[in-house]
Order: structure tokens, then sequence, then C-alpha cells
């Protein structure tokens, strides 16, 4: 070792460290003041979704029940898998592992990007209903899959699948365009909501409230300990009007065929029957992701989705002629005696009008022209009133009109007039056209509600409120939406008088008949093309638009307690052959079920007695 | 005896003491709830045994210690190759032996004998400026058990022996033209370095200076480490309240992250108390060195606090989401018998330059 060391300059040196020590300490101080002060509470709200696992407890929503209680509609519980948005920052290892359930990377982006709207402190179903095998899967391995977990939700239940489906409805996951309306206010996104039927119309009573759990989980998801807890509160059931044993008779007999059955009590509008052929399971509907079938029944040429009873519009055909003889009566037109010499055509306007019997009815009166569906008679009529005075009349029975049933999608139909066709077309109304609307057909377009509504009104006199549940969620829906019409008793009696015949002596609608009680009605075979458009035709496509079969009609004949309409479409052989037996096995049912004394004492009394008005009855009363 | 006494630095022990009480205090904590509850006792072990090494290396004249440098280095030399051979694999890196059921990694002592054995050849050189042919044996002195470190996998050891070098010499003088062509050198040579990483050591560095470019959640050590300095606040959780710590969200509690445990639970002001302990034992270990009664105490006690600067340094900045994530302990606080041992024996050459200051 040296002997001497002058050692000045390396102490001098020695300063020029301490002084880096001093500064580095000061950034290393700085930056934990900047984490635990200055970002303190960003910090622990990140500490907090690390820590705090908020599991939704789903509440189920409230049963939907037919008018006797039964349950139409009811939740079973479904494994779901749900991932916390607030976990992800693994995606690409959690899309890996779901492999393992056979979801692919696409799917689950696909799926991601509709989580866009939710809250990060949110979970996102990813699968539903999932098997024991696949819930093991993701048990087993939780611990390397924390932002994963199973719970358990109420999936809805059709019990009947497509039963009643366009009444009821169907739920899904509310969309982007739902949230922002003010009918699903206080719903968060992912949440299932009625999107169609009752369930959409009566969604907020349905609707129950939601709970969660909050966890205190540690880093690999598992829970260390419950910090709180809200049970979830189910939604209220719902009873419907719907009468099941009706629904069933009256979509077994419809079958396969495309068409609608609608019918109500006219006393007080609530609706017994609503089937609408094609029909759908909205069972199909009940899971959250969206799948095959939903596009299949979109795409499906046959709309199995559209509610035919109340979507779509149909030419009314022959059933219009009972609207024309209470026109042609409360205008003076006409009178009971009034009768017509039917040659089997007649000549208006230059053009010769055929009755659809050859050789004609002969001598008929307006009982017999309704019984026999006389178009002479009506032609007749139709000319005598003119277009106005057909529109005016129609509309006062609601035809034209939104019926105000609680549905969405109510079709409005069409009655025409000089006004509507100058406005459509520019051109002006011929006369000959009334002729074709006085029986029903040319441009006019009814639903099934409205024309079954204007067969309420004739049987009853007063306007029903047609609804599916008494429920009075939104009173704007159940305003009549035409001004209470007052008709004259002797009036109506005689139109009800000729729909009695129609069914009871050998009329066109005998097939609606039942022993022991008093059933009226109409017929109706109305053309969808023009008969000139149809001799162009070939015999395939000619079948696509062959005439539709239409019966509407009520019972008793005094004091009737079931209106009914009923079309089947493309029902070539008439509306006697092929809708009025749907509607007598449906009058049948009724009768059966809930006319236990003589069916002819109880009318009697009901005639001999002042109707006593049920309190929920909303009918105008009939001017004396 | 009250003579000997005079010439203990006091005050140096007594801030290693209070840290080590950290500590003893934070593997307590991250024993709670971990599987790793013989952390506690064992720590309490390693400390004790520590002390005993302390004082036996007190009790050695540092100028033997110097004397023999180059027969020390040989010997470690030789270790570390032994090492690579009958060595047990543990965390990837083939550098721990097992003594007595202990795992202890020869490389953490062999960096103590690296500053002896500079020491003893810049003592031995006696000039104030360095020249390129001493740098060269410098730099072979240091890259033989540098090269055997990273050999044995352990990246993160390996590189605590370039700020020893570093510090060392820029005491014993570098010209600033001598710095100039460093610099060069270095900026020359990291391409190279880079491009010798292993995929996952480019990942944590890329992630600290970009922790959105994240691909596979390496950030997620030094996120879950920021999440728990920052919600520990001014005051803390609390001791074993850290939910973060606790719940197994920060990676090893009990080593390298023990820092973020006790910021959690004892908020800035433990965070402040530990920081301001490591700067007054740092500025301490080089008051031992102005007061050295030679160049080779000077030279000691640079290559200590160098060591121990870079290992503070580099440990909580990287718990702080400065540093890239390099798995090295906290001296004197880290569960962790290597480090405790290594640290322990610098301690003791630190209080031995104190205690021979004076020429007698």
């Amino acid at each position: 070792m040296p002997i001497f060391q002058d050692n000045r300059q390396l102490l001098s040196r020695l300063k020029v460290i301490k002084a880096l020590f001093v500064v580095a300490f000061l950034v290393l101080f700085v930056k934990v003041w900047y984490l635990s002060v200055l970002k303190a509470d960003y910090y622990r709200e990140l500490a907090n979704q690390n820590h705090v696992r908020v599991v939704p407890l789903v509440a189920p929503r409230g049963l939907i029940l037919d008018a006797q209680g039964r349950v139409l509609v009811d939740n079973i519980q479904s494994s779901n898998l749900i991932l916390f948005l607030d976990k992800t920052e693994h995606l690409q290892a959690t899309f890996e592992f779901l492999k393992g359930l056979n979801l692919t990377a696409e799917e689950l982006e696909a799926r991601l990007l509709t989580a866009r709207n939710y809250s990060k402190f949110q979970s996102l179903v990813i699968k539903e209903n999932l098997s024991i095998e696949e819930v093991s899967y993701i048990l087993s391995h939780q611990a390397e899959h924390p932002e994963l977990t199973i719970i358990e939700e109420p999936r809805r239940l059709y019990r009947y699948g497509a039963l009643a489906a366009h009444a009821i409805g169907y739920v899904g996951e509310i969309s982007d365009r739902q949230l922002k309306q003010s009918e699903f206010v206080g719903h968060k996104p992912g949440d299932i909501v009625g999107k169609y039927g009752v369930e959409r119309t009566y969604n907020p009573i349905l609707t129950g409230i939601d709970g969660q759990q909050r966890h205190l989980v540690n880093s690999v998801g598992k829970v260390i300990q419950e910090l709180s807890s809200i049970e979830p509160k189910a939604g209220n059931p719902l009873t419907t009007t719907i009468d099941l044993d009706l629904q069933q008779v009256a979509e077994t007999e419809l079958g396969d065929r495309p068409g609608a059955v609608v019918a109500f009590d006219p006393n007080d509008g609530r609706i017994l029957v609503m089937a609408s052929r094609p029909a759908f399971d909205p069972n199909t509907f009940a899971r959250r992701i969206s799948r095959q079938e939903w596009g299949n029944l979109v795409e499906n040429p046959d709309n199995p989705l559209q509610n035919r009873t109340i979507q779509s519009q149909f030419s009314p055909g022959s059933t219009f002629k009972v609207v024309m003889a209470l026109a042609g009566l409360e205008r003076g037109v006409i009178d009971e005696t009034t009768s017509v010499h039917c040659t089997g055509g007649v000549t208006l306007y230059g053009h010769y009008f055929h009755c659809h019997k050859v050789g004609g009815h002969g001598t008929v009166t307006l009982s017999d022209a309704i019984r026999q569906s006389c178009n002479v008679y009506f032609f007749l009529l139709g000319q005598k009133l003119g277009i106005n005075e057909i529109e005016t009349f129609s509309k006062l029975v609601g035809l034209g009109q939104l019926s105000g049933i609680d549905l969405s999608g109510e079709a409005l139909g069409l009655v025409p007039s000089e006004e509507w066709k100058r406005r459509m077309t520019g051109e002006k109304w011929y006369a000959g056209e009334t002729i074709s609307v006085a029986i029903g057909q040319g441009p006019m377009n009814v639903t099934p509600v409205q024309l079954a509504r204007a067969i309420g009104i004739i049987a009853t006199g007063r306007v029903p409120t047609l609804h599916l549940s008494a429920v009075d969620k939104e009173p704007a829906l159940h305003q009549p939406q035409v001004a209470a019409p007052t008709f004259k008793v002797e009036n109506l009696r005689a139109v009800r008088q000729g729909m009695w015949r129609v069914v009871n002596e050998w009329g066109t609608g005998r097939a609606a008949q039942v022993h022991g009680f008093e059933v009226c009605g109409k017929t109706g075979t109305a053309q969808t093309i023009g008969s000139a458009t149809r001799s162009k035709l070939s015999k395939d496509q000619a079948a696509k638009f062959a005439p539709n079969a239409w019966f509407v009609g009520f019972a008793p004949r005094d004091n009737p307690e079931i209106v009914i309409a009923v079309i089947v479409q493309g029902g070539e052989s008439g509306g006697g052959v092929v809708a009025a037996p749907i509607a007598g096995k449906v009058f049948q049912t009724y009768f059966a079920k809930t006319h236990k004394v003589p069916p002819q004492q109880n009318i009697q009394l009901a005639s001999n007695f002042p109707r006593i008005i049920k309190p929920n009855g909303q009918g105008a009363a009939l001017s004396q | 005896m009250s003579k000997a006494f005079s010439r203990f630095d006091l005050y140096l022990f007594g801030a290693a003491m209070l840290l080590a009480l950290f500590g003893v205090l934070g593997v307590y904590s991250a024993s709670l709830h971990s599987p790793v509850s013989s952390a506690f006792s064992r720590q309490l072990v390693w400390t004790a045994m520590g002390l005993v090494i302390c004082f036996v290396v007190l009790s050695i004249d540092y100028h033997y210690l110097t004397d023999h440098a180059f027969t020390l280095y040989a010997v470690s030399i030789a270790v570390l190759i032994g090492i690579l051979l009958v060595g047990k694999e543990i965390n990837g890196s083939k550098s721990w032996l097992s003594i007595g059921g202990f795992g202890f990694q020869p490389s953490e002592l062999v960096k103590v004998v690296v500053i002896l054995t500079i020491t003893r050849y810049l003592a031995d050189l006696n000039e104030n400026y360095l020249r390129s042919q001493h740098f060269i044996r410098l730099a072979g002195i240091v890259m033989v058990p540098v090269l055997l470190v990273i050999m044995q996998g352990d990246l993160g050891t390996a590189l605590m022996y370039f700020p020893i070098l570093a510090g060392m010499m820029l005491v014993a003088g570098l010209k600033p033209r001598f710095i100039v062509g460093v610099l060069v050198l270095v900026v020359l040579v990291a391409p190279i370095g880079w491009f010798s990483l292993k995929g996952y050591q480019k990942q944590r560095i890329m992630v600290t200076f970009n922790p959105e470019l994240d691909p596979k959640g390496i950030g997620y050590q030094t996120r879950q480490s920021q999440i728990a300095i920052g919600s520990g606040g001014l005051f803390g959780t609390g001791i074993g309240n850290g939910l973060q710590s606790q719940l197994g969200f920060v990676p090893e509690v009990h080593t390298d992250f023990i820092f973020s445990l006790l910021a959690e639970e004892t908020g800035l002001v433990g965070a402040f108390i530990v920081l301001m302990l490591y700067l007054f034992v740092l500025l301490r270990l080089l008051v031992i060195a102005e007061k050295a009664r030679d160049r080779a105490g000077i030279l000691i006690m640079t290559g200590i606090a160098s060591l121990m600067f870079f290992h503070v340094a580099v440990n909580v900045g990287m718990t702080l989401g400065m540093v890239p994530a390099i798995g090295i302990p906290l001296p004197l606080l880290s569960y962790g018998g290597s480090s405790a041992v290594s640290t322990y024996v610098a301690l003791g050459l630190a209080l031995n330059v104190h205690f021979r200051r004076f020429v007698y």
C-alpha cells in the first residue's frame, strides 16, 4: 500500500454522488406523493374494482295469467355465464379459455360490442343456459379466470309455446333505441324487457327490481366475505283477459291455415281469444343472445311475427253488409220492410254487377238480404247512400280507425271516400266504385279487431274498450277512438235479426250454429284481387290470391256475451264453409263453459229485466 | 469498552435497524393471509444471523480483507462456476445453493467481494484519474462474475455489478473525454444488448415506459402495485388491512414488492419515513467515506453506497412503475436470506471503516 495518499480530489467527487442520491430520492418521494395524495381517489376506485365484485341478482318478471288465473307465462332458472366488465385486462386469455365452451373470439367480440353502453361495474351475460358440464368447466377454472362467473338468472318460459303468442308477445335484451324511450325509463343496458304483445305494453308492471350481492374477492376471484346483499323483487303478475280454453279451441280449429281469430266480451271489451297464424314460439326469444331462429322468423315470407288480428288489413267482403244495413236504416234510406228483386245482377252506371247466386235471390227484404248475402240489395243500398255516407257511417262503427287495444303496432285500415281518392290519386271518385265498396270490396281494408269491434257495437249498441288486461297502465291506450254513436234500438234489432237468420235459418253461416245458444253472424268471402286480374293469372298464382273467408258474429242474440271475428286467408270455399265452423266451435266451448243454467230461461230473464251494467263496462248507453 | 463504543457508528446502525424493523413489520403483514406464513419467523432468523455476520465482519480489520481481496475474488469465481455445474434452479435461475434448507444465492455476496477487489486495485494504483488501461482491467474484474451470473439466468443481480463499478470509477477519477467515450460505447452496445434480451425481458422494459402497450398483461404487476400505493393515501389502511396486498393482487409482497405493502398499509407517511431512512443511511455511508482513514476506506464506502443506492432506487422505482420490473430485493426490508447476508456484510464493512477511521 502506498505510504502517501492525497485523497482531496476523491473526497470532492463524493459530493457529486451525494447530490445524485438526494435528487433520486426526491424523485421517488414525489412519485409516491403523486400516487397516494394527488391520485388517491382514482386508485381507491381501482382498488375497489379489484376487491369488490358485484353479482347481479336478476328479478324474475311477473307471471302472465289467463282470465281464470291459469299461468300462461312463467320463469325458469338458467345458469348463465357472466363476464365482469371491469376485469377484462386479459381478454385474449379469456377468449382462449372460452373456446372450451365452443365460443369463438368473433362471437365474443360481437357480444362485447353490444355492451358498449354498459357501466364498467356491470357484468355481461356471454352464454346462457349452461349445461352441468359447462358449469363445472367454468367453476374448476375459476381461479385462473376471476373475470368470469356463473349466476342463476330467471328466464321466461312460455308454457304453451306458440299459443296466443301474438297477444302475449316476447321479451328480449333492451335495445339502444329502447333505452332512450320514456316507456323504458329506469332500465339499464342488458336488461330483459318486453318487446312485443302484453309483455311490452305492461312491461313496467311485469318488470321486477333487480338486486345485487357485493362480495369481497381476492385476486383469483375467491369470495372472502359478503359485503352486502339486496334481494331482488319479482315483477307483479299480470292477469290477462285471454280465456285459455277458448284460445286453445280457436287455435286448434285454425290449424296451420294462415288467418286470425279474435273474440271479446262486448260488455266490457275483454279480449277472450286472440289467435294469429302462422305463429312463432316466443321461447325462442327468451334468450338474450340473438340466435339463428330470430333471423329465420324475420325473413320468413309468411311473416309469422305479424299479429294478423291487429296488424293485417283485409277487405271485409260481405261481412260489411251488416254495417251497410245499419247505415241504411239509420240514415232512413231503407226500413225493415224495404225489399229488392234480385235477378242475379244489376246494371248500374253502365256496368253489370253480379250477385253471387246465378239466377238471383228473387224478392228479398233486408233480413233476407243479410241471410242470403244478396249483393244486389246492397248494390242498390250503396247507390242510395253514396260513398260519403258509407265512409262516415263506417268510421262511426270504428272501421278505418284504431281500436285502441292495449297492443302496439295496430294498423289503421282504410275506408275510402271521395276526398281520399282525390288526395291519393288526384282523380275524382266514380259512382261505380261505390257499388264495390257497398259489398266490402274495392279499396276498403279493415283489421279483424276493427271488424269485430264494429260487430260488437251492432250487438250491444255500445262502444267496447278492447283490452287484454284490465290494469290501467296507460289510460290513453284504452280511450275509444271514435265518438260514442247512438243508434235506434229497432234498427239494431233489425240487423241482428238478419244475422240471427244467417246462422239459424239456413243462411250462409249455419256452420256456426250452437244448439241452445242463439248465435248471430255474417259470413264473407273477400276477393284479394280483382276478377280481371285473376283471369290473367296461372292456376298456381291464382291460388296465392285465393279469396279470404270471413265469419263475424256474436251470441246470444239478446244481451250478447261474446263477439267473434274469424278470417282464414285463402279460404277459397267461402266464409260459411271455412270460417263459420271455427266460430261455431268457439261459441260452443264458451256456451258449455259458462251456461250451466238452461239458456232459454237465462235469455228470458235477461230481456225482462233492465240490464245491470257491469262496473267496468264503459260502453256508451243505448238511446231508447 | 467505552472507547470502542464511541468508535461504533450508532447513527448508521440505528437507521439500519429501524429499516430492518420495517422489514419485519412488512413481512409479518405479508404472511398474515399468505401461503408463506413461515416467512415472518424465518425473517427474524435471517435478521439475527445477519447481525451476527455484521459483527463478525466488523471484527476483522478491513485492510486484512483488501489485502486478501484477489484471493477472495478467485474463490468467488470458482464458486460461481461451481454453481453453474451443480446449482439448484429456483424461479428459472440456476444461482442457488441449498444450505440446511435455506436457499442461498452466492452471487449476492460476490458483489461485496467485487467491491473489495476494485478497492484493492484502485488503492494500489493511487492516481487521481483513471486511464484507459485501468478501465480495461476494471471492466475485466467486473465482467467475469457478471457473465457467470448472466449464465445462471439472474439478469437482475448481474445488473447490480455495474453501478458498483460506475460509482467507484466516478470517485477514482474519470476524465471528461473518457465519460463521453463510455456514453458513445453504451449507445453502440445498447442495441446489441436489446437483441440479446429474452422476449419477456424486452416486454417488461417496453411496458414500463408505455403501460398501454400491454398485450399479455405484463404491466399487471406494476399496475397493481401502483393501485396499492395510491389507495394507501396519506396514512395507509393499517397493518394487515391493505386489501391490494392482503388479497393477492400485488405479487411478491414479502419480497420484491414489500415497499408497495408498506406504502398501502402505512400510507405516504410510512413511505416517507422509509425513504428518509434510506437516504439517511446512504448519506451516512458517504460521511463515513469522507472520514475514512485511507483511500481504501473511501472506495469501499463508495462501492457499498452505490450498490445500496441502486438496489433501493431500482426496487422502489419498480413498485412505482418508473423502472422495468427487475426482480431485485429491497435491502434490509425484503424477505430473503442471500440478500440479507450480503446486506449485513456490507453494513459490517461500513461500520468497520468507521471503527478504524483513526490511525493509532
